[in-house]
């Protein structure tokens, strides 16, 4: 008889171990994520030990947006090219309108192009980093602050920052 | 051991008759004829499901469905194929084979037998309910990649409870074979003594549990998603619908090989026994289906290529799954040894058996092809992915079924089948699988879309003569009804060794065997 | 059998299967073209293989059969020859894998892109914008194929010019440019294939994908959405329209000039 339980154990542990391994891939894709800049995901805290370093290396910043879904907005950078410094802090922002009525909350979901390179992208302030808020037809300019690492490949010469904006108004309405 | 042999014991005392008997049975053999007639009915479902597909692309423009309902009828007949015909079909021939083939009286655990296949009657029938919804049923694939699954009707829930069950009743039926096969072999029989069909459902149920948990994870994480505010896989709450790929295809890779690994045992069974030659190579066969099952693991992402990943893991995934063909080839190069030199005979077992070998290869070659990712960016998505799977899964898995219903048939019945109608059930069955799947690899090269309902009227002859094939092949199962029917009504008995070259310890036994298969384990030398 | 009319089909004039296309297309840019040959390498190796092993099969299924009285050899293992039969077939792997995985990294590097066009999938149209020249519009499937699509439509889509493979605006594109296709979505997962233009590759609501192209001749080039993106799936094609560098600045004023209009009359 120990024989056969000692199986069902085993088994049992192996069945139940996966079923949490299943979970277990989330963390472990994100660490994947960042480690290859896999989807050009970005990374999501803050900056805080910052230092410039000026290192007279130019290279182009191109900035897009996409509104998700059939989201009631107008969603623009007020940029769409930058020439900057490797190694300096720059500002820019996007322009946001509530094109509805009503109060709305959106997230942005950045992304950037080549994903290789993403990494190099340090965000000392953006918008993305939490949920806002926008008001029944007004404007918001959405500010972000960046500077790009040293580290970025020397092959690189343009980097390029996509935000997509998504209404998670509803979303929080239903749960 | 004491407990489980009076549990069987107690059954045979009160047998309840009629439904309840089939109902209540703890026996393998009952519950293998169950396994088996359900998995027949979901295939004719399935097929029912396909038939509609085939007969909306027989020409272009819609004639006779709207594409809503066109993607339900794709997402249902892959999931009721892989889950309902062939996983099933296969756990029926388990449960009859196994203890038969090992001098075993009845498989480890009766009662939990019983369970895993009744719950399949409930999961099935929530699942097509589904169809009647408002809503519809399903219809994002059978990947349920998000965010479009995610935006389905009132059916996903329905869905995924009985994509659960299904698992729970994988894995539950992987359990009682591995402690079957581990525990109960008859005395002298080592593991490297084994038939090589219990080697390869061995490693098939060390497959399913480890490989169903983890599907069972990713839709529990799209449910949540969608009913209670986590954000596993949707952009906008930090999520990702990617990473809901690489955890579907981390089970959906070795499922593709929990669907095909009984079938190589099933082949490498048949083929010696009408070669009337020992299977060449047994060592090697069982170390390559060892190291199919472990490669399995490493390989998932050969099917997501065009999502974007980064160079390296582009490369190893490339690398990894062409690495896989190697021991696939050596089983192929085994079977054609085998055969080497034999003395062959072709009864209708052995020709789908034959068939099998270049069909499935023809399957093997488009997989390689696959493999290659350069060219894979162009494959990926098209008809030639799907001609692909169906040639490894219907002359493949599917023929490796029919061949092994007429091997052990008049085993099962005690009665024999007619060979000229088997005969001609393989050549109908050959010829319309290929008349149906080889153009699907032109037009997809051509440049054909999977998962449309209507097509540009450049594809217009292929599909045509695929629809043709397709009905023809369908019909031809009807056949196979009647031969079945036809084989438990007429009067022929089959000997105690059916098969002259047949070796094995179910040969020893009366055919049909008695109740409880082995009641006291024989010796092997 | 089936075989030898994939050969056939292959080594026919391409003039006589106009409507019979059987292979891939070998397309118009340096990636389409390298994907082209690592399908015809592997088809090649594919065949010979085959014609070795079912060779092999079919000569035993003739000569070792019971029928004309072949007695059973009673070997059953040979460690020679698996090894054999283990090596060469992993030799052949590696002398496949090397190409191809020279191609990877040629199609990988989006480097030193000429222009930018950004497509956005949605359910169910394209929308492009050049990042560079600020021009952005919609594609959809042109009425004609749209109308005649539709169940009971009572028309016969035989009369439909380019039934399903055309839209109402057409993205055009230099040749002879390295052009980078930033990829992403809307709502659902898409893919945006041209076979001409080489692979394709997913557009994923919330990222962005890149792919690049060459296009080394003139042209129309017409593809289609990869990805079962719901129910309109089977309707989103793809039109490129290239044209030399010269046309393509004309076009791209011309669209500047009626940019007002044009987002007026193609909104969603
Ligand atoms: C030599 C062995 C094999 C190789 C190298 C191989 C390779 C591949 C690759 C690369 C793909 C992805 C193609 C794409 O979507 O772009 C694929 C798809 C597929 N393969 Fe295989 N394969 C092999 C054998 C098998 C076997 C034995 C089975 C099952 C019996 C199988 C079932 C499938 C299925 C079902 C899909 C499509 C899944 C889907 O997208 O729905 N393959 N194969
Ligand atoms: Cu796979
Ligand atoms: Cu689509």
């Amino acid at each position: 008889m120990s024989n056969y339980k000692k199986t069902y154990v085993t088994l049992s542990s192996i069945v139940v171990f996966m079923f949490f391994f299943s979970y277990m891939l989330v963390p472990l894709y994100d660490i994947f994520c960042e480690i290859t800049g896999l989807n050009g995901k970005t990374n999501q805290e803050r900056i805080v030990d910052l230092n410039e370093k000026p290192t007279n290396r130019f290279v182009t910043i191109k900035f897009t947006s996409t509104v998700a879904g059939a989201g009631p907005f107008d969603f623009e950078p007020l940029e769409r090219e930058m020439v900057v410094e490797v190694g300096k802090v720059y500002t820019t922002s996007y322009i946001l309108t509530n094109q509805s009525n009503s109060l709305k909350q959106v997230t942005a979901s950045p992304s950037v192009v080549p994903g290789a390179e993403a990494e190099y992208f340090k965000k000392i302030e953006c918008f993305c980093f939490t949920q806002q808020e926008i008001n029944g037809l007004e404007t918001k300019e959405l500010p972000l602050q960046f500077i790009i690492d040293d580290k970025l490949s020397s092959d690189t010469n343009t980097l390029i920052l996509s935000y997509t904006m998504f209404n998670t108004t509803d979303q929080l309405g239903a749960k | 051991m004491s407990t489980n042999v009076q549990d069987i014991h107690e059954d045979h005392h009160h047998t309840p008759s009629g439904l309840m008997r089939w109902i209540t049975t703890t026996n393998h053999k009952d519950i293998g004829s169950l396994y088996l007639w359900f998995s027949l009915l979901m295939f004719f479902v399935g097929g029912f499901m396909a038939l509609i597909i085939r007969a909306e692309l027989f020409e272009p423009g819609l004639q006779l469905v709207v594409p809503g309902f066109f993607n339900q009828m794709t997402t249902m007949h892959a999931l009721i194929m892989i889950f309902g015909a062939v996983m099933p079909a296969f756990v029926g021939l388990a449960n009859w084979q196994i203890p038969i083939m090992i001098g075993a009286p009845d498989m480890a655990l009766p009662r939990l037998n019983n369970w895993s296949f009744w719950i399949l009657p409930f999961a099935f029938t929530m699942l097509l309910s589904t169809l009647f919804f408002d809503s519809g049923g399903p219809a994002a694939g059978w990947t349920l990649y998000p965010p479009l699954s995610l935006q389905g009707g009132n059916s996903m829930p329905f869905v995924i409870l009985s994509i659960h069950l299904l698992g729970i009743s994988s894995i539950l039926g992987a359990i009682n074979v591995i402690a079957t096969i581990l525990n109960m072999r008859a005395p002298g029989m080592t593991l490297m003594k084994m038939p090589i069909f219990i080697w390869t459902w061995l490693i098939t149920a060390f497959l399913l549990i480890a490989a169903m948990p983890v599907l069972a994870g990713a839709i529990t994480m799209l449910l949540t998603d969608r009913f209670f505010g986590t954000s596993f896989f949707t952009a906008s709450g930090g999520g990702d619908p990617v990473m809901f790929q690489h955890i579907f295809w981390f089970f959906g890779h070795p499922e593709v090989y929990i669907l095909i690994l009984p079938a190589f045992g099933i082949v490498s069974t048949i083929i010696p026994a009408f070669s009337r030659k020992k299977l060449f190579g047994y060592d090697s066969m069982v170390y390559a289906t060892a190291s199919i099952a472990l490669l399995s693991f490493i390989v998932w992402a050969h099917h997501m290529f065009t999502v974007g990943m980064p160079l390296a893991g582009e490369i190893f995934f490339m690398l990894t799954t062409m690495l896989i063909a190697v021991p696939t080839g050596i089983k192929v190069f085994n079977w054609v040894a085998t055969m080497w030199r034999g003395s062959m005979t072709f009864e209708t077992p052995m020709l789908f058996a034959l068939a099998f070998i270049i069909l499935f290869t023809i399957g093997g070659f488009s997989g390689l092809m696959l493999a290659m990712t350069p060219a894979d960016f162009q494959y990926h998505d098209t008809y030639f992915v799907v001609a692909h799977f169906h040639y490894v899964l219907v002359p493949g898995a599917v023929f490796a079924i029919i061949a092994a219903v007429y091997y052990w048939l008049p085993k099962w019945t005690g009665k024999m089948y007619s060979e000229s109608l088997g005969k001609l059930h393989f050549w109908l069955t050959t010829i319309f699988v290929n008349l149906t799947f080889f153009p699907m690899h032109f037009v997809g090269l051509a440049g054909m879309p999977r998962r449309i309902p209507d097509y540009p009227v450049q594809f217009a002859d292929f599909n045509a003569i695929a629809s043709v094939g397709a009905f023809g092949f369908g019909l031809s199962q009807l056949l196979f009804i009647y031969i079945l029917y036809n084989t438990l009504k007429r009067d022929v008995t089959a000997e105690d060794k059916v098969w002259d070259g047949a070796e094995g310890l179910e040969w020893t036994l009366s055919s049909p065997p008695p109740y409880h298969s082995f009641e006291k384990a024989p010796r092997v030398e | 059998m089936k075989r030898i009319i994939y050969l056939l089909a292959l080594v026919l004039p391409s003039q006589i299967l106009a409507d019979w296309q059987v292979n891939m297309p070998r397309g118009v840019t340096p990636t389409s073209e390298i994907a082209y040959d690592i399908h015809m390498l592997m088809f090649w190796v594919t065949v010979v293989i085959g014609v070795l092993v079912f060779g092999a099969m079919i000569y035993s299924i003739i000569y070792h059969r019971k029928s004309v009285g072949h007695q059973p050899a009673k070997f059953h293992e040979s460690t020679k020859v698996e090894i054999i039969w283990t090596v060469i077939p992993f030799l052949i792997l590696v002398a496949c894998a090397i190409p191809a995985t020279k191609a990877l990294i040629m199609m990988e590097d989006t480097s030193d892109a000429g222009i930018t066009l950004k497509v956005t999938g949605y359910q169910w149209m394209w929308e492009y914008e050049y990042l560079e020249d600020g021009v952005n519009f919609f594609s959809k499937i042109d009425n004609k194929s749209n109308n005649a699509r539709r169940l009971n439509s009572g028309k016969d889509v035989n009369n439909v010019e380019n039934y399903l493979r055309n839209v109402d605006n057409e993205v055009v594109l230099p040749t002879d440019t390295k052009v980078r296709l930033l990829l992403t979505a809307s709502d659902v997962i898409h893919a945006w294939w041209v076979p001409e233009l080489g692979g394709k590759k997913d557009a994923i609501p919330g990222y962005v994908n890149e792919l690049w192209i060459n296009i080394k001749k003139p042209g129309v080039y017409r593809g289609a959405c990869a990805e079962l993106c719901g129910k309109d799936h089977g309707f989103m094609p793809i039109v490129v329209r290239a044209v030399p560098k010269l046309e393509y600045e004309k076009w791209v004023s011309l669209k500047k000039d009626n940019r007002v209009a044009e987002s007026q009359n193609i909104g969603r």
